[in-house]
């Protein structure tokens, strides 16, 4: 399941239950827990003795069994982690009364309480939400269902419902009445004999009439009249099962025409029928044998032993499917399973056999084609894939292929037939890839294509499944890697997104910057396009086949919004952020790379993909904005080399807050660029040296960037918050400087005049600057000694996040960033001045 | 093509320097002699255009000027299997070809005389750029023409394109020797007056700890000038390799100085190198894991700039860059820095964050290295100072007695007063004083009138 389904049901739950905690913790702890105990099998013999318990606590155990073994005999899907759940519900006693609590407002099988204790949160959450899941699934097939029965049914006569008379299942006539025969004991068995291999065919006698059934799938019973000899009597009751079997089997026969039973249905009736036949020649020599006056009942019930065992287990195996009212998959998993219950007796399981070899074939060739082909022709919903086909290809490519994989063939679980449940992944995987390789104007080579024949204990299918799920892997990542370039397509997007391809960033923010700093509605993006088109060709990017797929995009949000918005952590930082939506970003702020991507590397670098490198870029991109004004700030400092010692102390303590915005900025993005981005590259290329299918491919892609969304600082909102006013107070510090730099040419002109003739002129000039200044917004100096606390404080926050964060297990790697930015520990030496300072004057007020 | 260098060898020792880096360019670039790609080299996604541009012919042209006052180096050079490599427009030297007479004063006149010839050459350089990031000047601060022609080219470089950097690789002269110059002391003064307020960022290579580094790590008993100029050649391209092999971080020079240099007269940096080998050496017995290399750049031995050791001053790193190349974990130099901290391998200043900032590079596929990972140290350190100090003693000494003035006052601008070289040796005596401020943790308001 994924995180995000997880995520959501969590959600729900616990807004069901009224609960206001963040779902966040919970997913987290159920993840973990998971991940742990997922091969945790929940056995069927724990199922029972849970029954037992819950059976045993049950104010009215009676009907607590009963319900219990009528959802069974209705093979209900998830009966067994339901009782678990529901006997886990009855452990704790904490939950219970809870539940009492809320018995009115909520389902039983829905409630959860914040007070449970935490060693049972998983599982319960776990159950629960396979619960929930089978519910909807049962509402969507339910509905599903109805939507079909609305539809004209193509051919939809079931003549034995139209015409009564038609049905071989004791066709019910009021009219024909009891006939009473007063016969004589002795001359009773003929005219019985004759009874019964009617009932045997489907037909009332005079003597022996069914009785009307009370429920469609009952075991028919018969009326034997009451002047029959008790000795005659007793050997009829004990034909009759018989008559009761046939009637089962050709119930299931006679119902199971119509189109939407499906061709596992189908098929079986034909095999069905088949034995049938058998069976009525078989009465048909009783009859002759009977008129040749050579049959008596002893005889009879001699006969038909055989023909007994036979019958009862169609009986019952029809019966089960009809109770269930199974048909595709589900019907095959009952004959699956009943031939295991039956392994004992080799007769009996040759015919279970028989039959579910031959209500296998239309199953298994719709299994041939997916795996072999691809196609699925499943007109009647039975197959296990499911194809959801949304959109036409050709339409919106890149939202089409991130959707495509997820969505476009789901697997139905109530549909696998059990000897396929291992298996379901690697099928649905085989169609996925052959379905991609078709689309790609490819096929598939095969060797040999075999058969896939229902086998009970042979694997011989399964390997046959394998060997196609392997060749189709193998030939998509073949398509994927070596005919559409899969790796080089990654190179190039990491060294435009990642910043990887230094040279032509450079280039590109030399070219663009003017343009970028505009308000983003002011840029016409046709002139950043070009632009974009210029740096690549002046840069090394020039040899990369793909560079001209990259296209420029301004984006209405900034990336903090992005990553909120995108993790949707309601905090109230969030609420915050969001009032700022409004205001207008600069181009520097909105733009983004985009990158075109064909079918079918769209398929790994899809739309969530790109947004993820989106997300990355801006940030990186960002900061090397922030570094560049930082370096402009510092050629325009360069010429106070030639001030007097005065003028340049009065300097320094700009230059040196410049310094440390430098440092920083520089840390950080050595920090995300070598090492973070590029160790998590590496480990991805050498991951992808080893998969042997696209989902491992995507699935890869997938880690690399998260991690690198995670190191990179960007998942976390504090820590988010802290870079980004980091790099505003950098801004303003860079466009005071810049406003001020005329001011320093006037004060190198005044420092050489000085310099020259005497000492005077230096006054005059920093008086100058400072009256300049002073009649704007404070002197230089107070401006900076501002602009200096304000970084300093963003700078403290963001280093206390990062120790918090670090102590967390997974992140010591942000610990990196601590130990460079504080590398002679003048921070920390600040920081314990600071302190102390304020400790003596909190002592001296004291004192 | 961003970030162009324009690359100026002023002086005999300029020239030499310059041709061995020009050599060295053309290996790690697969350039051949002629300025022709090889064939192995025409996939690379090197940036061959920081140095050279491309002409019509598709032959690649160092953006180089050569300037010389008089012909002996430039001969050899246009004698050499490389006289088809510059651009002939290029290379001036001088008419009359009588040199500078190893005076700065008369260096820095011919200078003056020869600046439309010279500044038209750089300016059709300058134009031929899309966006030049700066100057590249190769001289030594002790001769005439590399040191006065040089100051002059100093001045009207920062003059004309204040908004370009001006960086310099400065040739300090060996304290060891008696130098044949002798107005050596004159010279460097007046040379570094210059230096100190108009070039950006001045890489000073001493002689002194290049003969003893020649000598001492590569065991070389005489070693010549191509041997050191090879040195030096080492410490230019590697110091340059993040902008011709573009990767992250660190692709143009402001990015690589600028952290490098927090207050702007604080521009003079150290170098170091390792693994030092020499061509005969074959298979290297040390180890070179990154932490190795890390340790050995701080080490005094290996740096190319010999300072005496000042006791009564604490001096410390104001900043370092370590460029390191070849197969490196960002984890490895991540501990190793680690190491250093803990193990406190460096002082640092404290009235700002300093630490060792790393650039991780590619190597040129070209060159075959038996070492696995190399490093090159840039640090700016306060003991840059006491070769100033010395530079300030020497000059006193021969002030005092009013030697060899005679040749100065000759020309223009010693012929009324000798205050250039008082101001001069204002202005290298303040600098010393600042270098000794930022050991001090008050450097931020320090001033020198108040500490006096």
């Amino acid at each position: 399941m994924s995180e995000f389904k997880l995520h959501h049901l969590v959600g729900e739950l616990l807004e069901i239950l009224g609960s206001s905690s963040a779902p966040e913790k919970y997913v987290e702890e159920l993840q973990k827990r998971c991940s742990r105990s997922s091969d945790l099998a929940i056995s069927n013999v724990a199922t029972q003795s849970c029954v037992r318990k819950l059976a045993k606590n049950a104010p009215d155990s009676d009907l607590f069994l009963q319900k219990y073994e009528e959802l069974k005999s209705k093979n209900v899907d998830l009966l067994g982690p339901f009782m678990q759940l529901l006997d886990l519900i009855s452990a704790d006693k904490n939950l219970k009364d809870h539940l009492g609590k809320n018995a009115l407002s909520t389902n039983l099988s829905n409630t959860k309480s914040s007070t449970i204790t935490r060693e049972d949160v998983p599982q319960i959450c776990k159950n629960v939400i396979k619960a929930a899941v089978e519910g909807e699934r049962k509402l969507n097939k339910q509905i599903s269902m109805t939507d079909k029965r609305n539809d004209p049914p193509l051919v939809s006569q079931n003549w034995v419902v139209d015409r009564p008379r038609f049905s071989w299942d004791f066709p019910s006539d009021l009219s024909v009445t009891f006939c009473q025969k007063v016969v004589p004991a002795a001359s009773q068995e003929t005219i019985l004999l004759w009874d019964i291999l009617c009932c045997l065919k489907g037909m009332d006698g005079s003597y022996i009439t069914s009785e009307p059934l009370a429920n469609p799938y009952d075991v028919r019973s018969f009326v034997i009249s009451q002047d029959v000899g008790t000795s005659y009597k007793q050997l009829a009751q004990q034909i009759l099962p018989l008559a009761s079997h046939y009637s089962m089997t050709v119930r299931f026969i006679e119902e199971k025409v119509l189109p939407e039973d499906g061709q596992v249905n189908h098929a079986l009736r034909g095999a069905l029928n088949c034995l049938l036949k058998d069976y009525l020649l078989f009465i048909v020599q009783l009859e002759a044998e009977h008129i040749r006056g050579k049959l008596n009942l002893q005889k009879l019930w001699f006969y038909i032993q055989p023909t007994m065992a036979t019958m009862a287990i169609l009986a019952h195996i029809t019966s089960t499917i009809c109770k269930a009212s199974a048909k595709g998959g589900k019907v095959l998993s009952l004959l699956h399973e009943h031939m295991n219950d039956i392994s004992g007796e080799a007769k009996s399981k040759e015919l279970c056999l028989f039959l579910i070899r031959a209500a296998s074939v239309p199953y298994m060739q719709t299994l041939e084609k997916w795996v072999y082909k691809g196609v699925i022709s499943d007109p009647y919903q039975e197959f296990l894939v499911e194809d959801n086909e949304l959109i036409q290809r050709e339409e919106l490519p890149m939202d089409y292929s991130a959707d495509y994989w997820e969505k476009r063939y789901t697997v139905r679980h109530e549909r696998i037939p059990v000897f396929l449940s291992e298996h379901a992944q690697t099928i649905l995987r085989t169609g996925k890839y052959l379905n991609v390789i078709r689309q790609c104007g490819k096929t598939v080579q095969w060797g040999k294509q075999e058969p896939l024949e229902y086998q009970h204990r042979g694997q011989k299918y399964i390997a046959a499944i394998d060997r196609a799920y392997s060749e189709a892997a193998r030939t998509l990542l073949e398509v994927l890697i070596h005919e559409n370039d899969l790796m080089g397509r990654l190179r190039s997007v990491k060294n435009y997104f990642l910043l990887a391809q230094g040279d032509f960033v450079v280039q590109f923010m030399n070219l663009c910057e003017g343009e970028l700093a505009k308000n983003m509605y002011d840029i016409v993006i046709h002139r950043l396009a070009s632009l974009l088109e210029l740096a690549l060709r002046m840069s090394t990017a020039d040899c990369d086949p793909y560079k001209d797929d990259l296209k420029p995009e301004l984006l209405p949000h900034d990336l903090q919004f992005q990553m909120f918005r995108i993790l949707s952590i309601q905090t109230q930082g969030e609420k915050d952020f969001c009032s700022q939506v409004d205001t207008a970003l600069t181009g520097l702020e909105a733009f983004v790379f985009n990158y075109d991507v064909k079918w079918p590397v769209s398929l790994i670098i899809n739309r969530k993909a790109i947004a993820c490198y989106q997300m990355i870029f801006r940030h990186l991109f960002y900061c090397k904005h922030i570094e560049r004004l930082l370096c402009r700030v510092w050629i325009s400092n360069k010429i106070a080399k030639t001030f007097t010692c005065e003028a340049a102390m009065a300097y320094r303590q700009a230059f040196s807050l410049r310094q440390r915005m430098l440092d920083c900025i520089q840390h950080l993005e050595y920090y995300m660029m070598v090492e973070v981005i590029e160790p998590n590259w590496l480990t991805f290329l050498n991951k992808m040296s080893k998969v042997s299918n696209v989902d491992d491919v995507l699935s890869v892609h997938q880690d690399l960037l998260d991690n690198c969304l995670k190191e990179c600082m960007l998942t976390d909102p504090v820590l988010l918050a802290c870079i980004t006013s980091l790099c505003a107070v950098c801004v303003e510090f860079c466009n005071f400087m810049q406003q001020m730099s005329r001011y320093y040419v006037d004060a190198e002109l005044t420092s050489m005049i000085g310099s020259c003739q005497d000492d005077v002129g230096d006054c005059d000039s920093e008086n100058d600057a400072e009256s300049t200044l002073g009649a704007e917004e404070g002197s230089f100096e107070e401006r900076i000694t501002k602009l200096d606390t304000r970084f300093m404080e963003v700078l403290v926050r963001l280093l206390d996040r990062i120790r918090d964060l670090g102590r967390e297990i997974d992140n010591e790697k942000l610990l990196n960033v601590l130990c460079r930015l504080d590398f002679n520990m003048f921070y920390t030496e600040m920081l314990s001045r600071q302190g102390m300072e304020k400790t003596t004057r909190q002592q001296d007020i004291s004192g | 093509m961003p970030c162009e260098m324009i690359t100026l060898q002023l002086g005999q020792c300029g020239n030499q320097i310059g041709f061995e880096f020009w050599k060295r360019l053309c290996a790690e670039h697969g350039i051949n002699p002629e300025g022709i790609l090889e064939d192995y080299a025409t996939e690379g996604t090197d940036r061959k255009d920081v140095f050279f541009y491309q002409s019509d012919d598709e032959h690649y042209i160092p953006r180089a000027v050569l300037l010389d006052l008089e012909p002996r180096v430039i001969h050899t050079i246009m004698n050499s299997p490389y006289s088809k490599l510059y651009n002939p427009e290029n290379i001036y030297l001088s008419k009359h070809g009588g040199g500078a007479g190893n005076n700065w004063a008369s260096g820095y006149h011919q200078g003056e005389k020869l600046q439309e010839e010279i500044f038209d050459i750089l300016d059709r350089e300058a134009d031929g750029s899309d966006s030049l990031e700066g100057f590249v000047l190769c001289h030594s601060i002790a001769g005439g023409t590399g040191s006065g022609m040089g100051s002059f080219m100093l001045e009207s470089l920062a003059d004309r394109f204040p908004k370009k950097l001006i960086e310099t690789y400065s040739v300090f002269p060996n304290q060891d020797e008696i130098s044949d110059v002798v107005v050596q002391p004159y010279n460097s003064l007046l040379t570094l007056k210059r230096l100190t307020q108009c070039a950006d960022c001045v890489v000073v290579l001493d002689n002194t700890a290049l003969n003893r580094i020649a000598s001492d790590r590569l065991h070389i008993q005489n070693p010549s000038f191509t041997q050191i100029n090879k040195l030096v050649s080492t410490i230019m391209s590697v110091s340059t390799t993040t902008l011709r092999y573009p990767s992250y971080m660190n692709n143009d020079l402001v990015g690589l100085i600028a952290p490098l240099i927090p207050t702007p007269r604080l521009h003079f940096l150290m170098t170091g190198y390792t693994p030092l080998t020499t061509d005969q050496e074959g298979a290297s017995v040390r180890k070179t894991s990154v932490l190795d290399v890390m340790r050995r750049l701080l080490q005094p031995k290996n740096m190319m700039v010999s300072t005496a050791l000042d006791r009564n001053a604490a001096h410390c790193y104001i900043s370092i860059l370590n460029i390191i190349q070849g197969e490196v974990d960002p984890t490895q130099v991540h501990k190793s820095l680690q190491r250093i901290r803990e193990r406190k391998l460096a002082q640092f200043i404290p009235w700002g964050p300093a630490s060792i900032q790393v650039a991780l590079s590619r190597k040129s596929p070209y060159i075959q290295s038996t070492h696995r990972v190399s490093g090159l140290m840039l640090a700016n350190h306060t003991n840059i100072s006491s070769l100033f100090d010395r530079a300030l003693q020497q000059y006193d000494k021969l002030r005092k007695r009013e030697a060899f003035l005679e040749q100065f006052r000759k020309e223009k601008m010693f012929e009324d007063n000798l205050d250039e070289l008082d101001h001069s040796r204002q202005v290298v005596e303040d600098l010393v004083k600042e270098y000794q401020a930022a050991t001090r943790p008050d450097y931020l308001t320090w001033s020198p009138v108040k500490s006096e």
